[in-house]
């Protein structure tokens, strides 16, 4: 792709000054849902930001997903099997918290921001892929998917990559998200390649990843942090405990620490990782150490670590509530 | 002089860098009575109630336990051999026994992570034993540290004519683990060298 000098100086501030500490709150423009509720997911984060009234139910997804055909292969999507791809949607349904980024994948903000239509609206999710599906195409909310030729081919193809190998659907959405959002991280990373899904093309930096939720799910977000500096929060427990009256609580960490794969001294100091806070607690006798339970890659892990580890490798808190006006 | 001295240090380097390197196949066969023990103790122990171990310090005195129920997985890390280590693995109902022994048997291996891996041919779900070794000789300063991945399959593998692990009798594709390709080193058990011990 031929790179001109003022196009690159562009891209160049506006990456510094996205990569700079912020504290925003921003909600979207109201978009109607409908709002009917009564089952309960299997498993529920305690900070569930819609505990009372999602907008849609699983059971109503399950219903979508069962009264409406499927042909048996897609001219869209040639790699896809439609008996997968059904299997893969109902399974997301029944047990959200499985969700599963693929092993070495980059795709750990699409599938943090996926908690989100799993546990509130799991129709428009369903309804949105199966749309995918059957034409290629689709809208969510104010934001319409017209996914890239290779996207199509590569989807289903995605091998070595855990139980994401078997799982279709999981792969379409983070390819078809991955494809249709970008920012200065995907600069000279624009096109998808075999292989991309482990590179920049598919990496979600904090700007981005708060976007994604306001514009594309509705929801209001406040965030605080940065792709390159910590936040300064004095008391980081009373933060986040704060945080986690409030809504969906995410935090973007430096995974080189907490989900450390080496040994090595000198670690990037940069945030790489999203995670889903879910509780945070004091450990008796240990004033200085707190039990934090996460969601990342398919499960909810208890870890002890010290505040100061913690406060260490966050460098944003993404707090999102659902909009008054859908509740 | 100073082209002698410089002599003496590519002299120096060379003999440092090749001391580094280690042949796996001749380490594995050296150990393999101890490594294949583990790998059927931890199989064995981890089909009872999933779990994994990682050292998380070059003198291997720091252990992180990793218990996982079917709702939340318990990350611990403990100073090998204290008393609330036996407490907790006793409290999450896993075989003591089997778990100090795997315990002992890493640290005497330098064997920073044992845990179970998933993969997958066609629709179908197996799983291995991936064993991180991280010996002495690779722990140079100033060096990205380096280990030695042992996995152990359940069933014999296919390979190709390099001895590379293949997905398939057909050997038309190289499979990765973690990321990573793998050499024979006999019909279950592979190897890599990689700077990632997970």
């Amino acid at each position: 792709m031929p790179f001109n000098r003022t196009e690159t100086l562009a891209s160049l501030c506006i990456a510094l000054g996205l990569m700079l500490p912020i504290q925003a709150t921003a909600t979207p423009s109201p978009s109607s849902h409908s709002a009917s509720a009564t089952n309960e997911p299997v498993f529920k984060l305690t900070c569930n930001p819609t505990p009372e009234s999602p907008t849609s139910t699983i059971q109503q997804a399950l219903d979508y997903l069962n009264s409406t055909p499927l042909p048996d292969t897609s001219a869209w999507w040639p790699n896809i099997r439609s008996n997968l791809f059904l299997e893969n949607l109902k399974a997301n349904l029944l047990t959200p918290y499985r969700l599963y980024q693929g092993t070495n994948t980059n795709f750990c903000g699409y599938a943090a921001l996926t908690w989100l239509p799993l546990h509130d609206d799991p129709l428009t999710y369903v309804r949105f892929l199966m749309t995918l599906y059957t034409d290629g195409n689709a809208t969510w909310g104010p934001i319409h998917f017209n996914p890239s030729p290779e996207i199509y081919n590569a989807a289903g193809t995605l091998r070595f990559k855990g139980i994401l190998d078997i799982r279709p659907a999981d792969q379409l959405w983070f390819l078809v998200l991955a494809d249709h959002f970008k920012s200065y991280l995907n600069l000279f990373f624009r096109h998808f390649h075999p292989g991309s899904e482990d590179t920049f093309w598919a990496a979600v930096n904090y700007g981005k990843f708060n976007r994604i939720i306001r514009d594309m799910l509705g929801y209001h977000v406040e965030a605080t942090g940065s792709d390159l500096l910590r936040p300064h929060i004095p008391d980081l427990f009373t933060r986040l405990n704060e945080c986690l009256q409030t809504g969906l609580t995410y935090l973007y960490v430096n995974n080189t620490y907490l989900h450390k794969k080496d040994h090595n001294k000198f670690k990037g100091r940069f945030p790489t990782h999203f995670i889903i806070l879910d509780q945070i607690r004091h450990i008796p006798d240990q004033p200085d150490k707190v039990d934090i339970i996460y969601w990342d890659y398919g499960g909810r892990t208890l870890r002890q670590v010290s505040l100061r580890f913690l406060k260490k490798i966050t460098f944003g808190i993404t707090v999102c509530t659902k909009l008054k006006s859908t509740l | 002089m100073l082209s002698t001295s410089r002599y003496v240090f590519f002299m120096c380097a060379a003999l440092l860098t090749s001391c580094t390197s280690l042949n796996i196949t001749n380490y594995y066969h050296k150990h393999n009575f101890t490594l294949d023990g583990m790998a059927r103790v931890y199989q064995k122990a981890w089909h009872n109630r999933h779990f994994s171990i990682e050292f998380t310090d070059r003198s291997f005195d720091q252990v992180s336990l990793e218990f996982d129920t079917d709702t939340l997985s318990y990350i611990y890390e403990f100073t090998v051999g204290e008393p609330r280590m036996q407490d907790s693995i006793l409290k999450y109902g896993y075989d003591t026994a089997a778990i100090n022994n795997l315990i002992f048997n890493m640290k005497s291996m330098e064997c920073t992570w044992i845990n179970d891996l998933d993969y997958y041919t066609d629709t179908t779900r197996h799983s291995l034993v991936y064993i991180s070794l991280w010996p002495k000789t690779f722990n140079l300063p100033f060096v990205n540290k380096k280990y030695y991945i042992l996995t152990y399959f359940s069933q014999p593998q296919y390979f190709d004519a390099d001895g590379n692990l293949m997905t398939g009798r057909r050997l038309r594709r190289i499979r990765k683990i973690n990321g990573e390709t793998f050499k024979k080193i006999n019909d279950k058990v592979c190897y890599t060298i990689t700077e990632q011990f997970r």
